[in-house]
């Protein structure tokens, strides 16, 4: 089992970081988090061929979202009144992301999603809103998946977010929590009929009560702890919940069924070197249980934070997985 | 185990897929790891390493204090967190000056909190992980490193790794690398135990290995005989290896010697002569009575005018007095084995003779294209004397390989064991010496090599041959032999050391690894042996030893 060094690196920092962020007595250090987050801005001329920029979403929150869109060949140098100038091909997907933080880290604008982001454009020339939304512990469940649902009323209601059938083609897509808060979102969107094509989940945040098989065999192993997986949870969840909420366990005993609902397909993919396995597993075979359509990437051999650095098989192979998720749907 | 290439760690812009970050696609520094760069942290790809290393030092110490590391969190200032090799080492030294966390420095420093022990630890050891988190940084074809981090892997086993790869590089002559290695291996030595198990042994393997690349010329190979004898002394207290030669031998000794009136040993390395009370004694209560014993002593000339050698014999000659065994001693003073000669033990016809071996014809192994092989010469003389029997007892490894790599595998595993089972025996102050007289032998089979390279091991196979091609033919060690050695093991009373059989010659290991192993054997008759004549010529008996 290889990784290699500069992800070593990466995410040995960020679990450095992470552990000198959150106190034991559940507070977080949220202004040497700012400080230390490595953030760039968002960049109206296209580099490698992908330009972004920042609006606000909800003035009410100051919901932010990030939107990155393919630069067309000819015209390199989009205006600042062309930003949201209609995307021009006749299907255009929207991937909607929530980046990972385990609900309390990271931004929009931290640079390893900014450079995610952008790969997602690249592979699947679609357009992408990252969204800022709301972090624990200063803002608990379910701060978040108001935010998301923010989002995505918003996107679906962009007219020049529309493919040529006059229809935003929305896919929720995120790693760690931001798979649970797309999955979430997913939720409250078949609820409320606004149709999602997929949904594209990475290392996605989930738990419960019990202690899985994997959260024993991998604890400290590879990056991550049972004790600080603890620690996210009980700063998103409201105070006196515990892990069978169904924010964390949406399978759990305290979980809505899913049968008979329009939920969108899943790609949920799943590192075998992740403490949380257990758990994404179990949400899989929920979702197939309840009737969902559900497609399950497991690379074996991956840690958290793989798809950071494109320097190892399993990025690729998700991404070309991603690619062909988000176009399935068109021939 | 998969190991990535070179070419997922490119420097310069972005990633393979071009689809690199916001910032700036060029990077004037081509050093910058540019995945990294797009990630927000400028680190060079030459400082990656050490700066994961770091990172892992940081992460331990945070799991062994946790509260001065809260403590950390508040208190530090931190500059650019952008420049990664910075901020991470300004918190190790914040860190180094809130806690008992040891400074960089050299040398083995052991801090109880920081390190976490690994128990006995023997080679094969692999049950539970003794730090959570682990990594492993090995070299690929294309020399570069890549981090395995692997579940079970401790941080001994990291070390074995490291140890390997660097020893490889010595033997492909590339002491640049090797020279970063034993950086790496030094650093790593800080953040676990050296007190025991395979940290203990990497100590001393890193050491050796130092020596070699750096050509250092010291008190090792140039040691006194003096402090030799004081260390062998030590050696022989502390752990069974050579009481259990000594008594092997002497038991087969005796056994020869029977019906015999007028008998000589002849003692290849007397040292503080340890191994002839137990004979004398034996002797004096054979029923029918003593023997005359002879005893010839060979050892190092004595420094500025003394005579230890005779000293010896002096000591000898009294205990023999006091149990009525009649008994000569002679010395025989000689810097190398192969410059004794045979008229110099002035054996006579009547004399039953005994060659006593212990852990000496290897170091005959050494050949000079320009002369005859001194094993051929030694053991050619040997068996001109006709002794009623030889006894030799020899390491049981194989550290007589011409490629240096092998060498140090098979070195590291075989001293592993040994130190193992030196763990395993009575805290006493005799350890510590003994380990060092491990240690000379150590740095003998790794950092030296040529003339100078004397511990030239050989396993008990390739002595059965050598030895039936030299004209000898093999006593069998009876079972009482066997016995006798079990139940010396019983008496010493640590678990883990067992005595095998091993067709005739008995050996003595830890765990079924042998270490250490005693055999006999006599002149074959003229005629039986046609098994690799010495020189190729058709006479056997080698005139021009004499």
């Amino acid at each position: 089992m290889v990784v290699p060094l500069n992800t070593y690196v990466l995410i040995s920092n960020f679990k450095l970081v992470y552990n000198l962020l959150r106190r034991p007595d559940g507070t977080f250090n949220r202004h040497l988090a700012e400080y230390l987050d490595r953030k760039v801005p968002a960049n109206a001329n296209p580099v490698d061929g992908v330009f972004s920029f920042d609006i606000i979403i909800d003035c009410s929150t100051g919901l932010l979202s990030r939107i990155y869109r393919p630069a067309s060949a000819d015209e390199p140098q989009p205006n600042i009144t062309e930003l949201m100038k209609p995307v021009t091909s006749d299907v255009v997907p929207i991937i909607i992301f929530f980046h990972g933080g385990s609900f309390a880290h990271s931004s929009a604008n931290s640079a390893i999603y900014d450079i995610l982001c952008r790969r997602l454009v690249g592979f699947c020339k679609a357009v992408v809103v990252s969204v800022n939304y709301r972090r624990a512990p200063e803002n608990r469940y379910p701060c978040a998946y108001d935010d998301g649902w923010a989002a995505l009323k918003w996107v679906n209601s962009r007219s020049w977010l529309q493919s040529k059938d006059k229809k935003v083609h929305i896919y929720l897509a995120g790693d760690s929590s931001g798979g649970n808060i797309a999955h979430h979102v997913a939720m409250r969107a078949a609820e409320s009929g606004i149709e999602v094509l997929g949904n594209i989940l990475l290392n996605p945040m989930f738990g419960g009560q019990e202690r899985t098989e994997s959260e024993k065999q991998f604890d400290g192993k590879y990056f991550v702890t049972v004790q600080d997986r603890d620690w996210y949870w009980r700063a998103f969840l409201p105070e006196g919940e515990d892990r069978d909420h169904p924010a964390c366990n949406p399978f759990g005993p305290k979980g809505k069924s899913l049968d008979g609902i329009k939920f969108p397909k899943s790609l949920v993919v799943v590192a075998g070197l992740d403490l949380t396995q257990d758990w994404q597993l179990m949400y899989v075979e929920g979702l197939k249980k309840a009737g969902q359509e559900v497609k399950l990437l497991y690379q074996e051999q991956a840690t958290v934070g793989f798809y950071f650095l494109p320097n190892n098989n399993h990025f690729h192979t998700v991404m070309d997985e991603i690619t062909q998720f988000v176009s399935s749907n068109h021939e | 185990m998969v190991l990535y290439d070179s070419s997922a760690l490119s420097a310069g812009s972005g990633g393979g897929s071009g689809n690199s970050s916001s910032s700036s696609s060029k990077h004037p520094q081509t050093d910058i790891d540019g995945l990294l760069a797009g990630a927000g942290y400028k680190v060079r790809s030459s400082e990656l390493t050490q700066v994961a290393q770091r990172l892992e030092r940081l992460d331990t110490a945070m799991v062994n204090s946790p509260a001065d590391f809260t403590q950390l969190a508040s208190d530090t200032v931190h500059y650019n967190p952008s420049d990664l090799a910075s901020w991470v080492d300004s918190l190790l030294s914040e860190f180094t000056h809130t806690s008992a966390l040891p400074a960089d420095g050299p040398g083995f420093l052991i801090d109880p909190g920081v390190n976490q022990t690994v128990p006995n630890s023997s080679w094969n050891d692999q049950s539970a992980p003794q730090i959570r988190r682990n990594v492993c940084f090995e070299q690929n074809q294309n020399h570069q490193v890549t981090v395995v981090t692997a579940m079970e892997e401790d941080s001994g086993i990291r070390l074995v790794h490291l140890m390997m790869t660097c020893a490889e590089s010595v033997q492909r002559g590339d002491l640049g690398m090797a020279t970063s290695f034993i950086e790496d291996m030094q650093g790593l030595l800080m953040r676990v135990n050296t007190v025991c198990g395979i940290g203990k042994v990497a100590g001393h393997f890193i050491e050796a290995l130092s020596r070699r690349i750096f050509q250092v010329v010291g008190h090792i190979s140039g040691s006194s005989a003096y402090e030799n004898e004081i260390l062998y002394h030590h050696f022989y207290e502390a752990c069974p290896y050579l009481k259990f030669a000594h008594f092997t031998a002497n038991q087969a000794i005796l056994e020869a010697f029977d019906g015999h009136d007028c008998v000589h040993v002849v003692d290849f390395n007397l040292m503080h002569g340890l191994q002839w009370p137990a004979l004398i004694q034996a002797l004096a209560l054979r029923p029918g009575g003593p023997p005359f014993l002879r005893l010839t002593g060979i050892g190092p000339p004595s420094p500025d005018g003394r005579d230890c050698l005779r000293e010896i014999g002096l000591r000898l000659a009294e205990l023999a007095r006091s149990v009525n065994v009649r008994f000569a001693f002679r010395g025989v003073a000689a810097a190398r084995l192969e410059d004794v000669k045979p008229w110099m033990l002035e054996v006579s016809a009547n004399e039953a003779v005994a060659v006593n071996s212990i852990m000496q014809l290897h170091r005959l192994l050494g050949s000079d294209s320009t002369r005859n092989s001194p094993i051929e010469t030694v053991l050619g003389w040997i068996r001109e004397l006709n002794p009623k029997i030889m006894t030799v007892v020899e390491q049981e490894a194989n550290h007589n390989q011409p490629a240096f790599l092998d060498r140090f595998t098979e070195a590291l595993y075989y001293y592993s064991t040994m130190f193992d089972s030196l763990e395993a025996c009575p805290l006493q102050p005799a350890k510590a010496l003994a380990e060092i007289y491990i240690q000379r032998e150590i740095c003998n089979v790794v950092s030296c090599e040529g003339p100078a390279l004397v511990e030239r091991h050989e396993p008990l196979a390739k002595w059965r041959t050598r030895l039936a091609g030299a004209g000898f033919r093999p006593l069998h060690l009876g079972s009482n032999a066997f016995k006798q050695a079990s139940m010396l093991l019983t008496l010493f009373s640590a678990e883990g050391y067992c005595v095998e059989e091993n067709e005739g010659c008995l050996t003595l290991g830890w765990h079924s690894r042998p270490l250490i192993a005693a055999s006999a054997w006599q002149a074959a008759p003229d005629g039986a042996s046609e098994v690799g004549l010495i020189n190729g010529g058709g006479n056997i008996n080698n005139n021009d030893a004499l």
